[in-house]
């Protein structure tokens, strides 16, 4: 009993050694028992939790420790965790959680600890899960982990409530509420509901009369008509689209040096918006994206979809190379992981993965499966083609046969009439006789024009006799020379006589054995040039080319074409800069001479309606005609491989440090079968096959995480946060799923509905759950903060894209023109400075094409477009599983004062002028535009007053309205959603 | 090496982190994304605020750090393109007489890995300054003169000879692209002093951004709200600051008052939602911000003297001297972190000097040798440098040998350069290791780029090895899991 009483300054200065065990027990039971029982025991093994799996309840459970190790070192006992902990200078261990232990308490501790740590059994609380099996590891524990257990479909609850009981989904959810005494929110508003839904599925608002119709629809199934008409319109694949976008960190451009673009890319851009369009099962989604090029029914859009391996980030010129080429795989590998399976595949590169039970060789087997993946460059190195498939082929032919046997059809019909036209001309015009003279080629070069070779023109610089231009002309006096006339170096041409005066003439004679029935002139002139054939002006030219152009001339030729010898004549002027002149006749001479005439004569002869029909019989030829239907390899950029390459474990990730040689395989936690690479799984002997194995895994049905982690997805995008909030890892630091059972009932859902997508969203809008109100209630804000239960809808702001969209669709500009290379914005010159090369950072479209949707905004990883940026664009570089939702003044200055939203401003008050000049009604208009409700007297009053303000300030009624549009663009009720 | 005494298998302990999370209430939307930083309840007072009881708090709010800070703002003159080590403050008396002889010496630059090349002598000369007597090149009269407020680093080393991920490194610490910058790191750890002026502020060379662009100044997987808002010395500071159709305050006024009602009733029904009342708040602080920034950068209340003093007025140094005093005032104001450019665009418009060495240098020298003097000096006499810390460098320096057959262009070398540093608590007049005598490679006491990021955040109050941010399952550090421990011979 000696210490008893004896100060804190007197332990610390006596030596732990020197203390019996009996004294230690005591000073154990007198000191230390008090502090771990008010601040441990609690979490750590005196009740049912067991935090962290770590005891601190005996000494046993110390000395082994919990999830991060022994808290107790006795070899060392200063290092041990249990005073890393509780010393609180590593924010990332700190313990107790509440705050910091008093420093004396801390003192005693360390004491405690130094002496061995000894425990009083008395007070010992043994418990039964002692032994805890790391997480790390792929053993008992961690293969009963919930995420990797296979999908199974659980039972649906039985919950009275009749209305909450017809969807499986909502059983599930009232479930959960009714045993945490919560109640659900009642529906929506419906405005507030078709808003949701639009937004939801194609990321655009309803129109007012949309709203309307919806609101004045009292029908059962008036929300499914709505949700049905959202699935089918092609908006919707934009969107969700968009979402997949994020996942696949999708960017057009390679991310270092000169940022350069890659070509072709956003081919893989449509191929997805048109995957989520046509509902392309999942499944058959994840196996194009991987292996779309050894699938054994390719096709030109699974090709396209590898465009997958080719969105990621490379480095044009790197420091070590072997380095860069693991970098580029790593990127791919962790990519495919986080979105295919939500798992952190990536940790474990340099070592095994630190929390989850994935070995590193794990790692390097999965790598294997893209080891032969050809290299990143530039250009056109990445593109393959894309239709050059025994089926595309096929389909090609077909399409000819159908375009031989179209024409076969009309040509009969023209044949008919033309016998009729015959007969019935020889009658009304004896004196014309139709010649069955030869047919020639289709486009026949009567007079070809200087581009290859100089043709010889008879000209004269001087002002010649009025008749020139007619074939009867005396031009033996001229010059003769080869075309084209002007000087060097005017673009586009190619000049072998010299014309450097103000005018030229120009006369060149040709033959025709047949009247033609087209007649097509290619010309190049700078600048002013009229064109005479056969002493008939037929086209005036003005101005200047700087390349040669096609015109169809046929029409104006009709009338003076004849057989034999025809003469064209050109006058040219100039008046300043380059000059230039040459041309050349093409003509189709295969039409019959009875085509000829029937131009002249066919509505005399026939009659006007039969005329007509054989015009259009000859229209609908001469299109079929002009389809040129060469089966032409398209490209896209997608995958290849090159070589076959080894893949070993590679110590601390350094390529320079091979350890053991691997073979493709699943990460082993997954309990997957061994991987094998049958025979012709390949693309040919091109590739190995290995990447469609991959995929059919991946894809499988029996994969546990696939199914899961996109029913996961589809839910997040709708309800604004998934089941599982953390959703590209559902690993042990991930979140926790909130409703594990639901998500498993949706998994299975989702394999069982053949893996297509929009009947899962279908089926998860048509729940109550769904369509709850957002409204706040003081039973679930006070217990259920977060929402965790689901006992409202959530609110949420608009991305990026819905917010830009938005304001073009609200000002009536917004374009809904699809697919096609990426489209530019107009940005602020601040912006486009930042770049290395500020005059070649961003293209220039037209203000047609820059008003299209923001998916089709051009990606360049080093220039994000700098209004979607403001609002938390997805970052291009790594997988984005969920966009971030800030709200920062730049924002606001964005909205107030850039010259997109002032530019916006000024057309929505264009539109509201052409629709009304009264002012309440133009308020009450742009509310209901903005916010898919009708306005309220208040709204009404305060728009009023506010341009009534404005105007007593000198402004004009029109600059007004337009300061009210840009209030109505920055209304919080425009850009959230309830 | 005290940080890697940590027991070995906690991998940054998230299993505590995220019970901690559940305990204060987490789960709100960006959980999962967001990190936490050690020692600061930043991240509990945002999840508190889901509540709907606690108010928002602005992402960019001022934070303490975690330990006692020398420096409270960083401002980093980054000399894009590669300053070359010995012909600026790296002085190699003995390689003179080398000049156009042919050596021996391993180089790595954009030509490729070499075995030796003629020798390139410094084609300046050196003088000694101050106290400590430094040489300094003759590129810098007057940056000479302040070398007794300056610890030099001859010995830095980065991983790449390459621009654009040797710049990526310099301001990110790592050679791939994605990761958030030196800046954005500065601005999450302490917020901005002035809620009305952005925390991390990049002035540009009038010749366009470096190569990457809006890569160097990136919050990378960090929200937006970290990344560096580019900032003008002259005109309208800040992008949109200005209403693009001209609206003068009073209107704005009316506005916002008009705005504020239309968003307060629809806030009257949904007041548990402190996302729209936080929205409602910026349009005030933005309101604020359009009168501070333009206060920022109007030099009329700075006395002639001062301006003569950064060279402004003078055509080589009036843009680089206005960017210099900009600077001093935005630390005045609080701002964080300052990065400022000399050099842009491509080739010779920055320090690149592949070609004409003596031009190049000569140039760029001598636009930003007296306003970096100027800086120096009014800091100091405004009692700032103290808490202000200057960073001076580029992505990395310049070889001793000829990159051509012909003429004294030099290629980069990443195996060693020059930086230094003044202020914020670091030692002057002294300088710290050593290149090989013809200043090809680090020789004594190497330094890596992460070093240098480590001081810095040192001397701003983190430990550099736990300032993290949780993301991808991994808690991420500027300088990386492997951690780097700051300069200890100049703090």
């Amino acid at each position: 009993m000696i210490f008893v009483g004896v100060s804190l300054a007197g332990w610390m200065s006596v030596q732990a050694q020197e203390l019996s065990d009996a004294a230690k027990v005591q000073f154990f039971d007198q000191k230390v028992l008090g502090i771990l029982k008010e601040n441990c025991f609690k979490c750590h093994g005196a009740e049912k939790r067991l935090k962290g799996h770590f005891r601190v309840t005996s000494r046993k459970g110390l000395l082994e420790g919990g999830d991060i190790g022994p808290a107790i070192n006795l070899n060392e006992p200063e290092k041990s965790l249990l005073l890393e902990m509780i010393s609180y200078k590593d924010g990332d261990h700190e313990m107790p959680p509440k705050e910091k232990l008093p420093q004396e308490q801390i003192d005693i501790l360390t004491q405690w600890v130094k002496m061995g740590a000894p425990f009083n059994p008395k007070h010992e609380i043994a418990g039964e899960a002692e032994k805890v099996l790391p997480n790390t590891q792929v053993n008992e524990r961690t293969r009963a982990y919930w995420a990797y257990q296979p999908i199974k479909r659980p039972a649906v609850p039985q919950v009275a409530d009749k209305a909450w009981s017809a969807s499986a989904i909502d059983a599930f959810i009232l479930d959960r509420l009714n045993k945490a005494q919560l109640k659900p929110n009642g529906p929506a508003d419906k405005r507030q509901l078709i808003r949701r839904a639009y937004y939801g599925l194609i990321g655009l608002p309803p129109t007012p009369e949309e709203v309307q119709a919806f609101v004045d629809d009292q029908s059962a199934n008036a929300f499914e008509k709505v949700v049905d008409n959202l699935l089918a319109r092609p908006q919707y694949g934009e969107k969700w689209g968009r979402h997949w976008l994020d996942l696949v960190r999708y960017a057009e451009t390679n991310g270092y040096e000169r940022d350069s673009r890659k070509d072709l890319i956003w081919k893989y851009r449509d191929y997805v918006i048109r995957a989520f369009n046509e509902d392309k099962p999942y499944d058959r989604f994840i196996k194009e994206q991987l292996a779309g090029d050894e699938l054994p029914d390719k096709t030109g859009d699974s090709i396209t979809a590898t465009g997958f391996y080719r969105l990621g980030i490379w480095d044009d010129e790197p420091a070590d190379r072997p380095l860069a080429r693991y970098d580029y795989l790593d990127d791919i590998l962790r990519t495919a992981s986080e979105t295919f399976l939500g798992m952190t595949v990536g940790c474990a590169r340099c070592h095994d993965h630190k929390i989850d039970p994935i070995p590193q060789k794990d790692y390097y087997t999965l790598l294997s499966f893209f080891s032969d993946i050809s290299p990143h460059g530039k250009g056109g190195t990445n593109h393959v083609p894309i239709n050059d498939t025994p089926a595309d082929r096929a389909k090609h032919d077909a399409k000819v046969t159908a375009k031989q046997q179209n024409e076969m059809v009309l040509t009969g019909k023209i044949s008919a009439l033309e016998r009729e036209f015959i007969a019935g001309l020889a009658k009304k015009h004896p004196e014309l006789k139709i010649e069955s003279g030869p047919k020639g080629p289709r486009n026949a070069r009567v007079l070809p024009d200087s581009i290859a070779a100089g043709q010889e023109w008879e000209y004269t610089t001087v002002q010649p006799a009025g008749n020139w231009f007619e074939i009867a002309f005396d031009d033996s006096k001229w010059k003769k020379g080869l075309g084209g006339f002007g000087t060097a170096g005017t673009p586009g041409s190619q000049v072998r006589t010299t014309w450097n005066t103000k005018d030229i003439w120009l006369r060149k004679d040709f033959g025709l054995q047949g009247v033609p029935s087209k007649l097509v002139l290619k010309i190049h002139h700078d600048e002013d040039a009229v064109v005479y054939l056969n002493g008939k002006k037929i086209i005036e030219l003005k101005g200047h080319l700087s390349n040669y152009m096609e015109i169809d001339v046929t029409q104006a030729s009709v009338s003076v074409l004849q057989t034999g010898r025809n003469t064209l004549a050109i006058h040219c002027r100039q008046t300043g800069g380059g000059q230039y002149i040459d041309a050349g006749l093409t003509a189709d001479t295969a039409a019959t001479p009875a085509e000829v005439l029937a131009r002249k004569h066919g509505a005399e002869v026939l009659g006007a309606a039969r005329y007509a029909e054989w015009v259009r019989l000859q229209k609908a030829l001469a299109a079929s005609q002009a389809q040129q239907l060469t089966f032409e390899i398209g490209k896209a950029m997608a995958v290849a491989e090159r070589g076959r390459q080894k893949t070993w474990v590679l110590a601390r990730g350094n390529p320079q440090l091979q350890g053991e040689e691997v073979a493709p395989a699943f990460p082993q936690i997954l309990d997957a079968d061994e991987a094998t690479i049958p025979e012709g799984y390949g693309n040919g002997n091109q590739t190995t096959g290995k990447r469609r194995v991959l995929a059919e895994w991946m894809a499988s049905k029996d994969n546990p995480m696939t199914a899961k982690v996109m029913a996961n997805r589809l839910w997040q995008h709708h309800f604004g946060r998934g089941i599982v909030r953390s959703s590209n890892n559902f690993g042990y630091i991930g979140d926790e799923p909130t409703h594990p059972e639901l998500l498993n009932w949706l998994a299975a859902e989702l394999i069982e509905g053949g893996w297509t997508l929009k009947r899962m969203h279908k089926l998860i809008m048509m729940s109550r759950a769904y369509q709850m109100a957002s409204s706040g209630q003081s039973a679930g804000l006070k217990a259920d903060p977060n929402n965790d239960l689901f006992w409202r809808f959530d609110m949420r702001r608009l991305a990026a894209e819905e917010i830009r969209d938005s304001i073009l669709n609200l000002t009536g500009q917004l374009n809904l023109k699809m697919a096609g290379p990426s489209i530019y914005t107009e940005i602020p010159h601040e912006v486009a400075r930042t770049a290395s090369r500020p005059g070649a950072a961003w293209g220039r479209s037209s203000k047609e094409d820059a008003a299209r949707r923001s998916v089709y905004i051009f990606v360049k990883r080093s220039l994000h477009e700098p209004f979607l940026a403001s609002f938390d664009w997805a970052d291009t570089d790594n997988t984005c599983d969920v966009r971030f939702v800030t709200t920062v003044p730049t924002q606001t200055l964005t909205m107030l004062n850039s010259k997109f939203l002032n530019d916006s401003a000024e057309v929505l008050a264009t539109r509201l002028q052409t629709e009304t000049k009264e002012e309440r009604t133009q308020v009450s208009r742009a509310i209901e535009l903005a916010t898919s409700r009708p306005a309220t007297e208040a709204d009404i009053t305060d728009g009023v007053k506010l341009m009534n303000t404005f105007k007593q300030g000198g402004m004009d009624a029109n600059q007004a309205l337009q300061r009210f549009c840009l209030l109505v663009l920055n209304l919080n009720e425009f850009v959230y959603l309830d | 090496m005290a940080n890697m005494e940590k027991p070995m298998n906690t991998f940054c302990g998230q299993t505590s982190r995220r019970e901690f999370l559940h305990q204060v209430g987490g789960g709100f939307t960006s959980l999962a994304l967001t990190g936490m930083m050690a020692g600061d309840g930043f991240l509990a007072n945002q999840a508190m605020a889901a509540d709907g009881q606690t108010p928002w708090e602005n992402p960019l709010k001022p934070k303490n750090p975690p330990l006692p800070a020398k420096a409270k703002h960083v401002i980093f003159l980054f000399m894009y393109g590669g300053p070359s080590q010995v012909d600026t403050f790296d002085y190699k008396p003995k390689m003179y007489p080398l000049d156009g002889k042919t050596i021996q010496v391993k180089t790595f630059g954009r030509g490729g890995k070499k075995n030796g090349g003629r020798v390139v002598g410094p084609k300046w000369q050196f003088k000694q300054y101050g106290q400590c007597g430094k040489h300094v090149s003759d590129l810098f009269p007057h940056l000479g003169q302040q070398s007794d407020k300056i610890a030099y680093l001859h010995s830095m080393t980065a991983d790449s000879p390459i621009h654009g991920s040797a710049m990526l490194m310099m301001n990110s610490g790592h050679v791939l692209s994605g990761k958030p910058s030196l800046g954005s790191w500065v601005n999450y750890g302490l917020g901005s002093e002035n809620e009305n002026l952005p925390g991390y502020v990049v002035m540009l060379d009038p010749t366009g951004g470096p190569i990457s662009g809006a890569k160097n100044w990136t919050s990378g997987y960090m929200p937006a709200a970290f990344q560096g808002v580019t900032v003008n010395a002259s005109g309208t500071p800040i992008l949109d600051l200005k209403n693009a159709r001209g609206m003068s305050r009073e209107e704005q006024r009316t506005m916002l008052d008009a705005l504020n009602k239309y968003n307060s009733r629809h806030l009257s029904d949904r007041t548990d939602n402190s996302n729209l009342s936080a929205r409602i708040a910026s349009y005030e602080l933005a309101y604020k911000m359009q009168m501070s920034a333009p206060e920022a950068v109007d030099f009329d209340q700075e006395k002639e003297h001062v301006k003569a003093l950064y060279g402004i007025g003078d055509r080589r140094t009036d843009d680089f001297g206005k960017k210099c005093l900009l600077a001093r005032r935005l630390v005045e104001r609080g701002v964080r972190f300052i990065q400022i450019y000399s050099g842009g665009n491509h080739n010779d418009a920055n320090w690149d000097a592949h070609g004409d060495l003596v031009k190049n240098h000569s140039y760029h020298a001598g636009n930003t040798d007296k306003p970096i003097a100027g800086l120096l000096q009014d800091l100091e006499q405004r009692g700032l440098l103290d808490e202000t810390l200057i960073v001076w460098g580029g992505e990395f320096g310049r070889q001793p040998t000829a990159e051509y057959a012909r003429g004294t262009g030099r290629d980069h070398n990443s195996y060693g350069f020059t930086m230094w540093m003044a202020g914020g608590g670091i030692k002057g007049g002294v300088s710290v290791g050593q290149t090989d005598e013809i200043g090809s490679k680090a020789v004594e006491n190497r330094f890596h780029v992460k070093n240098l990021h480590a001081t810095i955040l040192t001397q701003l109050g983190f430990d550099p090895n736990h300032l993290s941010y949780f993301y991808r399952g991994l808690d991420q550090r500027l300088v990386g899991v492997e951690g780097a421990e700051p300069i200890k011979q100049i703090i």
